[in-house]
């Protein structure tokens, strides 16, 4: 019994480790961090200031910036990838020719890199790219994607609708065929067209896989980062700066790790606050 | 239910889908396909258009298709380089997992032991916080320990991933436990069950496990940036990030042959293992 013990013991110890070292400790780590003047060029010269790295935030205007930033991708992005995903996945759920290679297909982009995909879009968005091209043979007038303060943020938001949409698909299909036919039957019994079928059929039973998909798309899109990195690195002018390509800023560029640690908690806080809420409303709804 | 093993649910599903045959709204039925056929195309023209610009290189008539671009990244990106390295890494990550997330999948499913409950929750919290709350101390502890640009700083913070240890003990508590109990009447110890009977059995989820794991790692770049900082240890997304912020930032043709390398090994999984790869991920969703 005893060799049994120290045998789950052992089994479990990678993960034990893994969650100490990888887990607990950064957690604890960074909050003390937060509260401390950090360079770590200079450990020794480590102070402790309390909440002035909170305080600091709340007057930094680049910080407010890079937040207005990262709301505006997430707002923008999430309601055109969610309903463009939940529309492809009805059209899909469906017999059709070719099934499975459209599926494929409009999935293929979530495998890619995302470091690949920037640099892809970059080359579309270039001056003389591919959609400036397109732009000329309509007669239109060419943009300067990413060149432009006004546009640079709604194009990398484009890419993003583009790179994404496929992955929630396939989770509102796995929730579609989740679905028992006899309730469509049943509701087509009572009289129901199609729209009213999705309507009160498909909408209120796919709720949870929604607000699932919401959740995770929230959580990714307050984190943008490797677009930025890649594509503009926070310009032109600050208009792309997210608050993830701020904080490795602060934290690789400048060394100040306390400062970017009171970020991050930042970031953190609000990530929970909007998945908390958006789970209590979606759970009022469904 | 078994996560992720497969077409399983196929028939229930084909079943499911004809529902929606029948004659009726033909005109409908091709219009939609036509949609559809469009929005594939763009789905796939960045990435035909990655290969295209890769493999174009000037000759007479403007240009013309050859492998120059890929020659001259492979040898003075380093992308050779930066290919063995994500490979190496990929190997170990995908290894690693494979057997510790199997261990402690297999500790969860079947022993108690004091704390567990506890250890669950504890792990569940942790997986809320994103990486960029825990970014900074990792990079402090591994300057510390003198890991900064080694392969153990690009393979041990990954080495058990929670959902992977997760998906093992659902799918080792699917397990006939008699099967376990036989083995040790003849005599086998707590590894010979685990290793001559559990892992066999469970290599349907091992597989999953080494899919997902191979696809994240392999495109993994906040950690493998900034745990890293000199050319030699870079893995492909980052060599490649960092390659198209110097002065090769319009070099397209090798910025694009660069970016096909570090595609290429994930179509290839993708297109052999794509209906557990769907699966996979559309089992996890149910659940969720």
């Amino acid at each position: 019994m005893a060799g049994r013990r120290a045998t789950t013991g052992l089994f479990l110890s990678p993960w034990i480790l893994t969650f100490a070292a990888f887990g607990i400790f950064p957690i604890v780590f960074s909050f003390v961090l937060s509260f401390l003047r950090y360079d770590p060029l200079n450990p020794a010269g480590a102070s402790f200031i309390a909440f002035e790295n909170y305080a600091r935030a709340l007057r930094d205007r680049t910080f407010w910036q890079s937040l207005g930033n990262t709301a505006f991708f997430t707002i923008g992005t999430i309601p055109v990838t969610t309903a463009g995903a939940f529309l492809l996945a009805v059209a899909l759920d469906r017999r059709l020719p070719a099934r499975s290679l459209f599926r494929a297909g409009f999935f293929v982009p979530s495998v890619v890199s995302m470091v690949v995909i920037s640099l892809i879009w970059k080359n579309l968005y270039a001056p003389f790219g591919a959609l400036n091209a397109a732009l000329d043979a309509f007669g239109l007038p060419e943009v300067a994607w990413l060149q432009n303060p006004k546009t640079a943020l709604p194009a990398i938001m484009l890419m993003d609708v583009w790179a994404s949409t496929g992955y929630y698909m396939l989770l509102f299909l796995a929730g579609l065929q989740s679905i028992p036919r006899e309730l469509y039957e049943a509701s087509a019994l009572d009289g129901a067209g199609t729209w009213a079928r999705v309507r009160h059929v498909t909408v209120p039973l796919l709720m949870p896989v929604t607000l699932f998909v919401v959740v995770i798309n929230t959580i990714r899109s307050l984190q943008v980062f490797i677009e930025v990195f890649v594509m503009t690195r926070g310009g032109p002018m600050n208009s792309t700066l997210t608050t993830v390509f701020y904080l490795y800023d602060i934290g690789f560029f400048k060394f100040e790790m306390g400062y970017a640690s009171a970020i991050a908690y930042l970031l953190f806080l609000l990530i929970l606050g909007f998945s908390v809420l958006e789970m209590r409303t979606m759970r009022r709804r469904a | 239910m078994s996560p992720a093993l497969g077409g399983a649910r196929r028939e229930g599903r084909e079943a499911h889908a004809a529902r929606d045959g029948g004659r009726r709204g033909g005109l409908a039925h091709a219009l939609l396909l036509v949609a559809l056929v469009a929005i594939l195309l763009v789905s796939l023209y960045p990435l035909f258009w990655m290969f295209a610009l890769a493999l174009r290189v000037p000759g007479e008539a403007g240009w013309r298709l050859g492998f120059e671009h890929f020659e001259s990244v492979w040898k003075s990106g380093p992308f050779d380089r930066y290919f063995l390295n994500s490979i190496w890494v990929a190997a170990w990550v995908v290894g690693a997992n494979a057997l510790l997330a199997s261990m402690v999948g297999y500790a969860l499913a079947r022993r108690r032991f004091p704390g567990k409950r506890a250890l669950l929750l504890g792990v569940l919290a942790t997986l809320m916080v994103p990486r960029q709350v825990t970014m900074i101390p990792v990079y402090l502890l591994f300057a510390k320990m003198r890991w900064i640009d080694t392969y153990a700083a690009l393979i041990v913070p990954f080495a058990v991933d929670a959902f992977n240890v997760f998906l093992m003990s659902q799918y080792i508590q699917t397990i006939p436990e008699e099967l376990e109990d036989a083995a040790r009447v003849d005599g086998a110890g707590d590894f010979g069950v685990f290793f001559r009977v559990v892992l066999p059995l469970a290599r349907p989820a091992l597989a999953v496990v080494a899919i997902n794991t191979f696809l994240t790692n392999w495109n993994s770049f906040l950690y493998p940036l900034i745990l890293t900082n000199s050319e030699k240890m870079r893995t492909l997304p980052v060599g490649l990030a960092l390659y198209a912020q110097g002065e090769h930032s319009v070099d397209w043709g090798p910025l694009m042959a660069g970016s096909s390398l570090a595609t290429i090994p994930i179509l290839i999984v993708f297109l052999i293992f794509q209906r557990n790869i769907i699966a996979g991920i559309t089992q996890g969703a149910l659940k969720g």
